[in-house]
């Protein structure tokens, strides 16, 4: 580990600039919701793995099996150790007044060994990441299933300096384009698309709305990507910043092997998609039609759909998923828009 | 144009008579059978502008190998062509043009009908899984300010028979054939 992040130094100067962090999906991202749920002490710690038994019989906590049935009291006011939870508020029979009488009215439970109850709050979903299991804990105790990498990603660090250099050249490959389309009249918006199987470069594309109001960066890009498999229905020859490497040194190769067994990827099916602006909703979709792997953004926007206004990346329902991270090259990146942008720029070129 | 002068006036309700809506729908509906017919997905779709249509499109993802050549974006391209064939201003153009396709636009063709700022949306049945004007994300009236206008929906007619041609398409089907398997 160490020799290979030394031999990366030099670049770190420029990666260590940024972060890229993840666009989560609106479960794994939003707050804890909690429900409230009647608790009692146990006041004789002999009874519990009864109380245990015998509540999990009458009220099985369906839906919560991600809360602990009992939790241990660690403050010193209370004279007892252990809680137990009953049930929630919505399961407990319609009785007035609470006690221990009405919550267990059949033989199942015996109340023997039970304080008197009181309301508590409990997380009603099982936590998806870290931060969510640490706020639902401070309820109530919570199992938490980790993705490791969601929590690794979660804090930054997912990528190591020599995934974070290829991702700063091909995030640089988007920022010239997106120059190259301002030089143009048109949005300073950049895009290349990346096999990271190969780490070749498809297709590099920028913003040509002065032509028509749907060519998009991504548009324009998705289209590249058709033309280096043999399709596509633009011609953008005349930016010589929009490029594609044909697919087809890679075809020679392979296609006597494997013509009839390997279909061609469908489109974009594995790549990478850089590009200095979160997309719009008609780009983001695009992309799921396209079924891109992972997509990586520098700002964001407005109406992006990639975080900001929608999450079509993690759409239910929709056929396709991706990853999605923001912030690489995120200051130059904000830059193409801002009025400053050509002082920062010329900045960046010393 | 001879409602070009009027119609900046102020925000006169543009939409379809009735006549116009089933005339312009049965055309839409004969794209989508000739598509069936030709082993493409069955949506048709036309824009019509000033009783004339300026753009006609069903889906061109095979041959393209561009997973975004939906009908609806095809249609789009032949209005803009048009227009620059016509000498005729875009954005005055689209403003007074209304789409007739036989299945709801999904999520980036709703995106792009708003880019146009196309007034007016006629389909026939829902897409379920990929609908923009509401079944699964409702981007046609969603408060999207850099996103183009916001447009109306007139759905359901002749639904059905909409909904028949597809499962006749998806029934076709050869299991092997993922190449066709689209997404509307
Ligand atoms: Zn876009
Ligand atoms: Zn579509």
């Amino acid at each position: 580990m160490e020799p290979q992040a030394k031999r990366w130094k030099g670049m770190a100067c420029d990666t260590d600039s940024w972060v890229a962090y993840p666009v989560l999906s609106d479960e794994q991202s939003q707050d804890v919701e909690l429900i409230e749920a009647f608790a009692a002490p146990i006041v004789n710690k002999r009874e519990t793995s009864r109380l245990v038994r015998e509540l999990n019989g009458l009220y099985p906590l369906n839906g919560l099996q991600h809360v602990k049935r009992v939790r241990a009291v660690k403050d010193k006011v209370s004279h007892h150790p252990l809680e137990v939870l009953l049930c929630p508020v919505s399961d407990a029979p319609d009785a007035e007044g609470v006690s221990i009488e009405t919550l267990l009215p059949s033989d199942a439970v015996s109340p023997d060994g039970l304080g008197e109850p009181f309301l508590v709050k409990v997380p009603a979903r099982p936590p998806l990441t870290r931060p969510q299991f640490e706020l639902a804990s401070q309820h109530w105790p919570t199992s938490f299933h980790e993705d490791k990498q969601v929590t690794v990603a979660l804090r930054g660090e997912l990528f190591s300096p020599p995934q974070k250099a290829r991702m700063h050249s091909y995030m640089a490959c988007a920022l010239a384009a997106a120059k190259a389309a301002r030089e143009l009249g048109m949005e300073a918006v950049g895009a290349a698309v990346v096999d990271p199987a190969t780490e070749r470069i498809i297709a590099v594309s920028h913003d040509c709305r002065g032509d028509h109001p749907l060519h998009h960066a991504v548009m324009v890009c998705i289209d590249l990507v058709a033309r280096s498999q043999g399709g596509g229905c633009c011609s953008f020859d005349r930016y010589p910043a929009c490029r594609f490497t044909s697919a087809a040194s890679d075809v020679i190769q392979t296609a006597e092997a494997d013509a009839e067994a390997t279909p061609q990827p469908y489109i974009c099916t594995g790549y990478d998609l850089y590009v200095t602006r979160e997309p719009c909703v008609m780009c983001a979709m695009a992309l799921v039609h396209s079924r891109i792997g992972r997509v990586f953004y520098g700002s964001v926007s407005a109406d992006g759909a990639l975080g900001t206004k929608f999450k079509v990346h993690s759409q239910k329902d929709l056929n396709h998923r991706f990853d999605v991270y923001k912030g690489v090259l995120a200051r130059q990146c904000e830059n193409l828009n801002s009025a400053h942008e050509h002082v920062e720029g010329s900045q960046d070129l010393r | 144009m001879a409602t070009g002068e009027s119609s900046d006036a102020g925000p006169a309700r543009f939409g379809p008579t009735e006549e116009e809506l089933g005339r312009w729908m049965d055309s839409a509906f004969h794209v989508a059978g000739d598509a069936l017919e030709n082993g493409e997905v069955p949506v048709g779709c036309l824009l019509v502008y000033d009783d004339e249509v300026v753009g006609k499109g069903r889906n061109e993802v095979n041959e393209s190998k561009n997973a975004t050549r939906h009908a609806e974006m095809v249609a789009l391209d032949q209005l803009l062509a048009w227009c620059r064939r016509s000498g005729l201003d875009v954005g005055r153009v689209s403003r007074r043009t209304a789409l007739y396709v036989t299945v709801e636009p999904c999520i980036m063709c709703a995106a792009a009908l708003r880019f146009l700022n196309i007034p007016v949306v006629v389909y026939g049945c829902r897409n379920e899984r990929f609908g923009g004007c509401g079944s699964a994300l409702d981007v046609s009236s969603a408060d999207l300010p850099q996103t183009g206008t916001s447009f109306q929906c007139v759905s359901g007619h002749r639904a059905e028979e909409a909904v028949e041609m597809l499962k006749t398409f998806y029934k076709q089907e050869n299991p092997n054939g993922d190449q066709k398997q689209l997404c509307l």
